[in-house]
């Protein structure tokens, strides 16, 4: 169980994402985030806050939750959702000795989500949704493991 | 923080069109800077120098229109963001010498944050990057 020490619930709309972003800055700050990583964790949360709400919910109505919060020597974020199941671990690493002109160019989400966390994981919600929890190690200075 | 952006003609080597972005580029307003920069082309844009200075968020939804950008100023159509954006485009770069940064859209002075996504992506392959504004209209 994750010891989420704040969260946020908004509608699942584009225009919700500046308030998510506000948010989960203000949470990584309170728990002592140094700036670079900072940045990582709202464009992992981005991103996949946006995957849910263009992909997932695909228009139709819905809301998002997102809880931010210490635990041991871990930042950990869960962000919860309604939308039809969909695991992003699945999704494979984009192939970077392609040109990015010719690369799918809306597949670069999840790549970025792996780039600015230490794990992504994945679980579906019981009773419907879905559950993804990111983790970034606090030491030393919030580096990135690995 | 939404975006805001400014466009300045500037009188280069060639007529360079410079477009300042303020603000958080993402999944709420991208499809808004491509629709500009259409608008742009269609007025006589041919050379554009986006200004990142104030860009103080880049989602990944911002580099489908920097990617839709390069199309628009090749005279091809946005990509196509109906299809889920999974679609694949070819340029006409040469990919039998690696060659594949076009100059007809050139960028200026990303804020570290917005470096590192443009590297971490691999777009930055794709475009000439200026440390400043001056810089970069005098290497158009």
């Amino acid at each position: 169980m994750v010891l989420t020490a704040r969260s946020l619930r908004v509608d699942a709309r584009v225009g919700a994402l500046a308030e998510v972003r506000t948010f989960i800055r203000s949470a990584a700050a309170d728990a002592g985030a140094p700036a670079e990583c900072l940045e990582d964790l709202v464009q992992a949360v981005d991103e996949a806050a946006t995957n849910t709400i263009v992909h997932g919910y695909d228009g139709a109505p819905g809301w998002i939750e997102v809880g931010a919060g210490l635990e041991d020597d871990r930042f950990v974020i869960r962000m919860e959702d309604a939308a039809p199941e969909f695991d992003p671990t699945s999704v494979p690493e984009p192939d970077m000795s392609i040109s990015p002109m010719d690369r799918r160019p809306g597949g670069m989400g999840v790549h970025l989500i792996r780039a600015c966390t230490d794990t992504m994981s994945y679980r579906p919600r019981p009773g419907g949704g879905n559950i993804l929890t990111l983790v970034r190690a606090t030491g030393p200075d919030w580096t990135k493991e690995g | 923080m939404a975006l805001t952006t400014t466009t300045e003609e500037v009188a280069g080597r060639v007529p360079i069109t410079v477009l300042a972005l303020d603000g958080e580029l993402d999944a709420s307003n991208f499809e808004r800077l491509i629709v500009e920069v259409s608008g742009l082309y269609d007025r006589g844009t041919r050379n554009l120098l986006v200004d990142l200075g104030g860009l103080t968020f880049l989602a990944s939804s911002g580099l489908v229109a920097l990617h839709s950008i390069v199309r628009i100023l090749h005279g091809e159509r946005p990509d196509d963001l109906d299809s889920g954006w999974d679609v694949l485009h070819h340029l006409g770069h040469d990919a039998a010498t690696g060659d594949e940064m076009q100059r007809e859209v050139q960028l200026a002075a990303p804020p570290p944050a917005v470096a590192r996504v443009l590297q971490r992506t691999g777009m930055d392959r794709l475009f000439v990057i200026h440390e400043g504004r001056d810089a970069a209209i005098a290497a158009f």
